[in-house]
């Protein structure tokens, strides 16, 4: 009964439900407007984009009291001490520095043996040069802008339609713009890894829509709402399956490189709920019905002319 | 009826294992399998490599090549004591008295070696470098297995042929401090930058990654003509034994100040009848000066390292316009303490030794990127990674399960699933491809598009409306299986090219887990439903 209202509501205020994404849109270039407005760049970068190093060390003195000895002894430098938690428990901590060459790292590390025991084992010590982690972002932006490019031009090849081809662009566009605001906002940093968590999702958002515009295109049974339900009922099913593996991983992964990729993906997820479920459907009835019309309008012309 | 029904179930099995596409799923399962060879019960310590000139070394031990992981030479015993875990190989190494001899057994011969002498502040030092032995043939990458990794800028371009003596030249600087282990390739990134890319496995000492960085240009002037340079055209042999090179005895160890002691250092070298002839043209015009009792030429031999003066020589008179083929090279080492400053000599004269053996590389180059990475930190990791995967397939299994509600989906769906998982693997292992973090994400992404594409196979040909046609249903699953498989296909290609390949890992991953899923896994899966629910 109620889905019956859901359905019946769908049906009525569909083109309605189109502000919702939009606005999400809006909202979210706002948001990245903001944030090269206030920092310069358009997503928060972690150390292994802006350059600097990233120590881990395998401990299990507390990470609040290492931060705040590093606090103490290299004061407004900068240096940033996360911990690494396996099930609830602190297995090690990392700390994100500035520091780019030995000479600097070194007196860091000194004063670390100091407050913590470790072995040459216990230790990672990951440096990049800020010219590398800028070059770093910037190629694999750019990759992301042709691997975005090469994927509409296959989109349009299998499809063969305008409208429906640039309805796939535009959901995949706003995806990835929206979970960019929305990962700003949570405050996480953007490493070498996230990148490939934003080229996943893009994966993810292609087997959705590809599924949608597949389904109400190329079947011609039943009304556009049949076609859609049925798409809808299997695009669930796979965002849900997608979902629950994602948020188990974000659950008991030890790793910040996993936690961070499993935070992308769950939003990514999410927000293509939304693009291609509302707004991409929309498009693509809209587009239907205009074309229906347009069919239908040239075929009783050309009987008149007879 | 139970009866009618298990026997109905068995014939549909059996017609299951005559599909094709069923029976090469399963040839490219078994293929994949042998290629992984999991080896559990494969403990025990393996020698990773051989320090040159190392008692190892000498008693016979060779640096091993090996065709894969599981191809190392094992260590069974150390004097009778049978090694199983890297705490035996320490425990065993660590008794060792200098001068003794040693007996250690592999899986392949016994070797004798003599424990050599330490210095101060030194542990026995047998020359080998040795691992827990691998359990199957998959390649762990630098970030899970631990060790070094370098990335190197050349200052300014350089010609394929240049790049090919620059990799030649780190190798060969490696190889010096025992290092065969490693891996030392070009990368560029999508701009055309170039880069040198070097992961040393195991942990690293810190002068390691000093030597490789350096351009290494040495020259030896006298009144600023260059007599010499490092490099085997000049300099035909470095001498690297306890008899010719070494603490400087002559100088020893002093005390500067309160905090600061100087160490000497010297070793011989050998040059060139040319090099040899340019030294006598030099000295030929100077003169000889008296000092201390001792006479000597009025300018000294002056060497220069990366264009700073590193030591100053002063020369005999009686080598005045003598074509001398052999010349002792000294410099100095400081430290707080006199081991810190005997150590720091060790080094500087290893550095040198080594530049002198490797010449110099064509340009400059500058660290880029420089992480050190801790095997203890690696492992919980990649422990962790495979618990998670475990935990979101099961996540994965409860949704379908909810889902779908029968066994005749669910089975085959999470078997293939885990199929696929192998298939990719199982190449990694036939390429040799190293499976650092980003190819576990790769993995990660097949079976995402795995789960999504076989849900899209389950509902466009169990429910899928209209034609019962069981070919013409399977065909349009396959059609936006195929749709999806070629968009992200074009999506990862641009991946393998940027950045230095610091995101290979993911793109070679997705990719060939991709394929095989949608080439093989995929419709056999749903060649399993058609068989198991038509009519």
């Amino acid at each position: 009964m109620f889905k019956e209202k859901v359905i019946h509501f769908y049906d009525k205020n569909y083109k309605k439900l189109l502000i919702l994404p939009m606005l999400l849109l809006v909202l979210s270039i706002a948001q990245i407007a903001y944030q090269v407005y206030s920092t310069g760049d358009f997503i928060n970068k972690g150390t292994s984009l802006k350059g600097g190093s990233v120590i881990s060390i395998s401990t299990e003195t507390d990470v609040a009291v290492i931060r705040e000895f590093l606090d103490e002894r290299f004061p407004g430098q900068g240096i940033n001490v996360r911990s690494i938690t396996d099930t609830g428990r602190q297995i090690g901590v990392t700390i994100d520095t500035p520091a780019q060459t030995d000479e600097e790292i070194t007196p860091i590390l000194a004063a670390l043996r100091e407050r913590v025991q470790f072995g040459d084992d216990d230790i990672t010590v990951e440096i990049t040069g800020s010219s590398l982690g800028s070059s770093f972002f910037r190629q694999t932006f750019t990759a992301l802008i042709i691997a975005f490019i090469l994927m509409s031009l296959v989109v349009f090849l299998y499809f063969r339609m305008f409208v429906p081809s640039i309805a796939v662009v535009l959901a995949g566009f706003s995806d990835l713009v929206e979970t960019v605001a929305i990962f700003n906002l949570t405050g996480y940093e953007l490493s070498t890894a996230g990148i490939a968590a934003f080229l996943m999702l893009i994966g993810y958002f292609v087997d959705a829509n590809i599924l949608l515009t597949s389904r109400v295109l190329k079947r011609r049974e039943g009304t556009f709402l049949d076609r859609f339900k049925g798409a809808f009922t299997t695009g669930m099913t796979m965002i849900t399956a997608t979902f629950a593996a994602v948020i188990a991983a974000l659950i008991f992964t030890n790793s910040p490189v996993v936690r961070e990729i499993m935070v992308i993906l769950s939003i990514g997820l999410v927000v293509d709920v939304i693009n291609t479920w509302v707004q991409n459907a929309a498009i693509l009835r809209i587009y239907l019905e205009k074309d229906s019309t347009h069919k239908d309008a040239h075929h009783s012309h050309g009987g008149h002319h007879e | 009826m139970l009866i009618i029904l298990t026997v109905a179930t068995m014939s549909k099995l059996g017609k299951i294992f005559r599909s094709w596409r069923v029976l090469l799923l399963l040839f490219f399962l078994v293929c994949a399998i042998i290629a992984i060879r999991p080896s559990p019960g494969n403990d025990g310590v393996v020698i990773r490599s051989v320090l040159d000139n190392s008692s190892a070394a000498l008693a016979g031990i060779q640096s091993p090549k090996p065709s894969g992981p599981l191809g190392y030479e094992h260590i069974t015993s150390i004097d009778d004591s049978e090694i199983e875990t890297l705490e035996d190989y320490v425990r065993a190494t660590e008794s060792l008295q200098p001068g003794n001899t040693v007996r250690i057994v592999t899986d392949t011969a016994a070797y004798v070696l003599d424990v050599p002498n330490i210095g101060i502040n030194e542990t026995v030092n047998l020359g080998l470098k040795v691992a827990p032995a691998a359990t199957s043939n998959l390649r762990k990458g630098l970030d899970i297995a631990g060790g070094s990794r370098v990335l190197l800028k050349p200052q300014e371009e350089v010609t394929d042929q240049d790049m090919i003596i620059i990799i030649e030249s780190l190798t060969q600087r490696l190889n010096v401090y025992g290092l065969s282990d490693v891996v030392i390739r070009d990368a560029t990134d999508l701009s055309g930058a170039q880069f040198i890319s070097i992961e040393i496995a195991g942990v690293t000492e810190d002068e390691v990654r000093d030597v490789v960085a350096r351009q290494g240009k040495f020259e030896a002037k006298i009144s600023n003509d260059t007599v010499f340079v490092g490099g085997n055209k000049d300099v035909s042999y470095v001498c690297r034994t306890a008899e010719c090179s070494g603490l400087d005895p002559q100088r020893g160890c002093g005390q500067i100040d309160s905090e600061t002691w100087s160490c000497g250092f010297f070793f011989s070298i050998s040059l060139s009848p040319e090099a040899a002839q340019r030294q006598a043209e030099a000295t030929k015009k100077l003169s000889v000066v008296a000092e201390g009792g001792q006479r000597y030429l009025d300018h000294p031999l002056e060497l220069y390292l990366d264009d700073k003066l590193v030591d100053t020589l002063n020369i005999a008179a009686d080598l005045k316009g003598q074509a001398a083929t052999s010349i002792q090279i000294s410099g100095a080492g400081a430290g707080r303490t006199q081991q810190e400053a005997a150590q720091d000599a060790l080094d500087g004269m290893k550095r040198l030794q080594t530049i002198l053996i490797t010449g110099s590389l064509p340009v400059k180059l500058s660290i880029e990127k420089m992480d050190t990475i801790s095997p203890l930190l690696g492992e919980q990791f990649l422990r962790n990674i495979v618990l998670v995967g475990f935990i979101s397939l099961a996540a994965i299994g409860l949704v379908v399960v909810l889902r779908y509600r029968t066994p005749k989906v669910v089975v085959p769906m999470m078997l293939m699933l885990v199929a696929e998982v192998i298939l990719t693997l199982g190449f990694a292992a036939v390429v040799g491809w190293n499976l650092d973090i980003a190819s576990m994400a790769g993995i990660i992404i097949t079976i995402g598009t795995a789960v999504d594409h076989l849900i899209v196979i389950t509902d466009e040909t169990l429910r899928g409306a209209g034609s019962d046609d069981w070919n013409k249903k399977m065909k349009f699953a396959m059609f936006i299986v195929f749709g999806a498989y070629a968009t992200d296909f074009a999506g990862m290609i641009p991946l393998w090219f940027a950045g230095a390949g610091l995101l290979k890992g993911f793109a070679f991953t997705s990719i060939v887990g991709i394929s095989f899923g949608v080439i093989i896994a995929r419709p056999a899966y749903a060649a399993i439903l058609k068989l198991l629910y038509e009519e």
